[in-house]
């Protein structure tokens, strides 16, 4: 499936999710405490890391023409098709108060689920790579801040923001 | 951040109540089988096999739920009891043992131990009950098997008789004994129609006795011929049969001349059913069908596979997807035969391609058909229900049930409980008064609420009325004013004034309940209709009553849409709600009170321009523009758009993502291009209501 291919930089562009995944493994804490391991896939908004976990990532596709879709909010950009499956997608940059930008070469659609099992699209500037991060690095956003980032990930002098996947697929509304 | 789990013991409490329900069904039906086969036992010496077969389907039947759901002592039971009814079915154990007392016993056990399934200790204190029902029900089963006898009479080769089933060898026997001649058909059929032959076949011979078997005859018939052979058993001659029997190519050959069989014959025959063969085999026919289908329906037992609705859905996809397909191989078609140079190759892939449609609609058609159900189910639990709250409510009331055979998608039917169950609820909390103000209102006491489910067109319509006390529209337009959802001046006729009870601000209010006779959240029924791609309408009259139905289309599978196109947007139109396409001109736009109007053939059509409800660019006002004619249920509009991009085979899918439904907008579907296209919401443009959020 070429559409899980991850590819954030041009170099990556050949290596599969899974492959992706397990390098993320091989340098990071050992295998003997997986508890206390997370797995998230960073990805570049603005600049910035963002993360989701893992578990939560269906796919990640390129770009693809969107069908808007009338009188939603403006972060919904519109669906998408994914092998017969109709999807929304969410642009992460409005949700963030971002100015939109046109789509370029890295952007990607990260197709995420919910625990309920419902599925949305994010569009996001690049995708970056699949860490392995420690339970304790992950330390909870400061409340009242920002609208959907439920933590704050320590990564030596960078903060990784993790998206709030929740606040994302529930804008629960009728439109 | 802490990992949330689905919290298990409600969802298993969920489950027990689902479990019950299903489970109390069964029971249900397998009381009322037994009463009929003990008023049988007790008239005659013979009972009915199929109500023996019904009562061993509902013991296998609450054996697999019990299974399912994991209780185990109900599924050890009915396992037993499927066994002897088993015994019974196949003649090893006598239907007038004490065995049936013993399956009556189980069935009162099951019984009690549902009422009491809630209770931490129901299953403990049965089990022993359990336990000692379950060997006396095996001593029953290994005392009374009875020998089973040779077929030497009979003029039979013996691998027709090796090849017949148990059951078969039974119903053979029994025959036998009753005295019915054996005779066995052969016939030969067109191996493209022969199933159709075989049934018709089948069916004639029913009506003159029992199929006890159809065997493929080994074949010295040419390839395209298949001939089979039928083992019936009947009260008429040779020649009778013969002369009945209207199939040029049906032979009948005699196995046994049963001379037990005319004594019986001449001794019975003023009864009823000697009679019936006699002078109204049409009659015969309905009373031995069900013989002749319990062999169908027993061997379906292991023939029938339970498949997850998702499983469904996903051959539908692939259908669809497939169909998507074949509108791109018409793309290229068209290509081809555009161009003189391979024109040829055109003709022969377009003559390729019209047969590929054919069995595509075969196969749509298959898989459309699986998904069919029958609404009976649904119409039983809104029955059970409203029983149960009949009592607590202590109002009288008969529930009046018509057209329960109606098919529809099961995920249709599905996502309809709940909105069905709410309207009739609602019916019997509010819209009907209590006994005592039916009576000072020169009413009879008892009030009616009648569910009907009837097809028309494309369409199924399910419609719950009730002989209440209807909406009394005057206070519901007062609550309307005062909550802001209308103007005070605003010019609404009678039904717009109705229509109100599906505004979210309205019906969601306590006080209309009381005062208008319509319960909380008519708007969450609209709505799920609506994701269903139908649409709610409701009639009231003061005093008189209130009717609300729900038309559904009868399946969400794939159907032929219109597209459109408003500026660089292109949208699908479900094809059965669209009555005509008109080009006109501007000028031919007039307008009355605001509202764009078309005068179509004498009548004013109401004008929506798909640009403004979407809030898309407008063309240019002078440009012709195309009329898309809609109709749903007696309403008419017509949909401005800028231009028609022709017909195709869709396949709706719900918008999956955040936004729960966007007004307007059923779905999406995928064009033979793979960019997906919004599917428009017909209801909801026709009945205005995609305007109402404003409103509201």
């Amino acid at each position: 499936m070429t559409g899980l291919k991850p590819s954030s930089g041009d170099e990556r562009a050949t290596a599969s999710w899974a492959d992706l995944a397990r390098n993320a493994g091989d340098g990071a804490a050992p295998e003997d405490r997986p508890e206390d391991l997370r797995q998230l896939l960073t990805f570049e908004i603005a600049g910035s890391p963002y993360a989701v976990p893992v578990e939560r990532v269906r796919e990640i596709v390129r770009i693809r023409p969107i069908t808007p879709v009338p009188r939603v909010p403006v972060e919904v950009r519109g669906v998408i098709s994914l092998r017969g499956e109709i999807v929304e997608v969410v642009d992460l940059r409005r949700r963030l108060d971002l100015p939109p930008i046109e789509p370029g070469r890295s952007t990607r659609i990260v197709v995420v689920s919910s625990e309920t099992g419902k599925v949305a699209g994010i569009l996001v500037d690049a995708v970056r790579e699949v860490l392995r991060v420690s339970e304790d690095t992950i330390n909870p956003a400061s409340s009242g801040e920002s609208t959907c980032v439920e933590a704050l990930c320590v990564r030596g002098e960078e903060f990784v923001s993790l998206v709030d996947l929740d606040r994302i697929l529930e804008i629960d509304a009728e439109y | 951040m802490a990992k949330k789990r689905a919290p298990t013991r409600r969802r298993s409490s969920k489950a027990d109540r689902e479990f019950i329900s299903e489970a109390e069904e069964i029971v249900e039906r397998m009381r009322d089988d037994l009463a009929d086969l003990n008023d049988q036992r007790s008239e005659s010496d013979e009972v009915d096999p199929e109500l023996v077969n019904r009562i061993f389907r509902s013991a296998h039947s609450l054996k697999a739920l019990a299974g399912m759901f994991g209780f185990d002592p109900i599924q050890e039971l009915a396992h037993r009891m499927e066994d002897i009814l088993d015994d019974i079915r196949l003649g090893r154990v006598s239907i007038h043992s004490s065995a049936v007392s013993l399956i009556e016993e189980a069935v009162a056990v099951f019984g009690s131990m549902l009422e009491r399934l809630g209770e931490p200790d129901a299953i403990a204190d049965e089990s022993e009950r359990i336990a000692n029902l379950t060997q006396r029900i095996e001593a029953a089963r290994s005392e009374s098997q009875s020998d089973s006898g040779g077929f030497g009479a009979l003029d039979l080769d013996p691998s027709i008789l090796r090849a017949l089933t148990e059951y078969e060898e039974h119903r053979l026997r029994e025959n036998i004994e009753r005295g019915r001649n054996i005779v066995l058909v052969e016939s030969i059929f067109e191996i493209i129609s022969f199933e159709e032959g075989l049934s018709d076949l089948s069916a004639a011979i029913r009506e003159m006795g029992e199929v006890l078997s159809t065997l493929p005859a080994p074949g010295e018939s040419p390839d395209s011929e298949i001939s089979f052979s039928l083992l019936a058993a009947t009260e008429l001659s040779l020649a009778e049969m013969t002369d009945r029997l209207n199939f040029p190519n049906a032979k009948v050959r005699l196995v046994l001349d049963n001379p037990a069989g005319k004594a019986a014959k001449r001794a019975r025959e003023p009864a009823p059913a000697a009679e019936s063969t006699e002078s109204h085999p049409e009659l015969h026919a309905g009373e031995r069908n069900p013989e002749g289908d319990a062999l169908h329906s027993l061997k379906s037992i292991s023939d029938t596979v339970r498949v997850d609705i998702r499983k469904l859905d996903e051959l539908m996809n692939l259908v669809g997807e497939l169909v998507i397909q074949r509108g791109a191989i018409g793309e290229v078609v068209a290509r081809l035969l555009a161009d003189t140079k391979t024109a040829r190759i055109g003709t022969d892939l377009d003559k390729v391609c019209k047969m590929l449609d054919r069995k595509l609609k075969g196969l749509q058609a298959s898989v459309l058909d699986v998904r069919m159900v029958p609404l009976r189910q649904m119409f039983d639990k809104v029955s059970r229900v409203l029983r149960g709250l009949r009592r607590e409510l202590d109002k009288d009331v008969r529930l009046d049930i018509r057209g329960a055979d109606t098919e529809l998608d099961k995920l249709i039917v599905e996502e309809l409980v709940d909105p069905l169950m709410h309207i009739v609820r609602n019916s019997l909390d509010h819209a009907l008064e209590t006994p005592e103000e039916r009576i000072a209102a020169g009413k009879n006491p008892e009030g009616c609420i009648k569910v009907e489910a009837f097809q028309r067109g494309n369409h199924v319509v399910i419609a719950v009325s009730d002989d209440g006390r209807g909406i009394d529209s005057e206070k519901l337009r007062t609550i309307a004013e005062e909550r802001g959802v209308i103007r005070p001046d605003e010019n609404l006729t009678e039904q717009e004034v109705l229509d109100l009870v599906f505004v979210p601000g309205i019906s969601s209010r306590a006080e209309v309940t009381e005062t208008s006779g319509r319960g909380v959240g008519m708007d969450v029924v609209r709505s799920n209709v609506t994701a269903l791609g139908g649409v709610v309408d409701i009639a009231s009259t003061p005093g008189r009553g209130t009717t609300i139905s729900m038309t559904l289309p009868i399946t969400l599978a794939i159907i032929q849409s219109l597209v459109v196109r408003v500026a660089e947007h292109r949208f699908a139109i479900p094809l059965n709600s669209v009555m005509e396409t008109l080009l006109i001109e501007p000028a031919e736009i007039q307008r009355s009170e605001g509202r764009e109007m078309l005068n179509l053939r004498g009548d004013p059509l109401l004008l929506r321009r798909l640009a403004t409800e979407f809030e898309l660019t407008s063309p240019p006002a002078d440009a012709k523009q195309f009329v898309v004619v809609l109709g749903m249920g007696d309403q008419r509009i017509g949909m401005l758009v800028d231009n028609l991009e022709g017909q195709q085979d869709t396949v709706i899918k719900p918008i999956q993502g955040p936004i729960q439904s966007v007004r307007g907008v059923a779905g999406a579907t995928e064009l033979g291009d793979q960019d997906p296209v919004l599917v428009l919401d017909v209801a909801s443009f026709v009945d205005g209501s995609i305007r109402k959020r404003e409103a509201a």
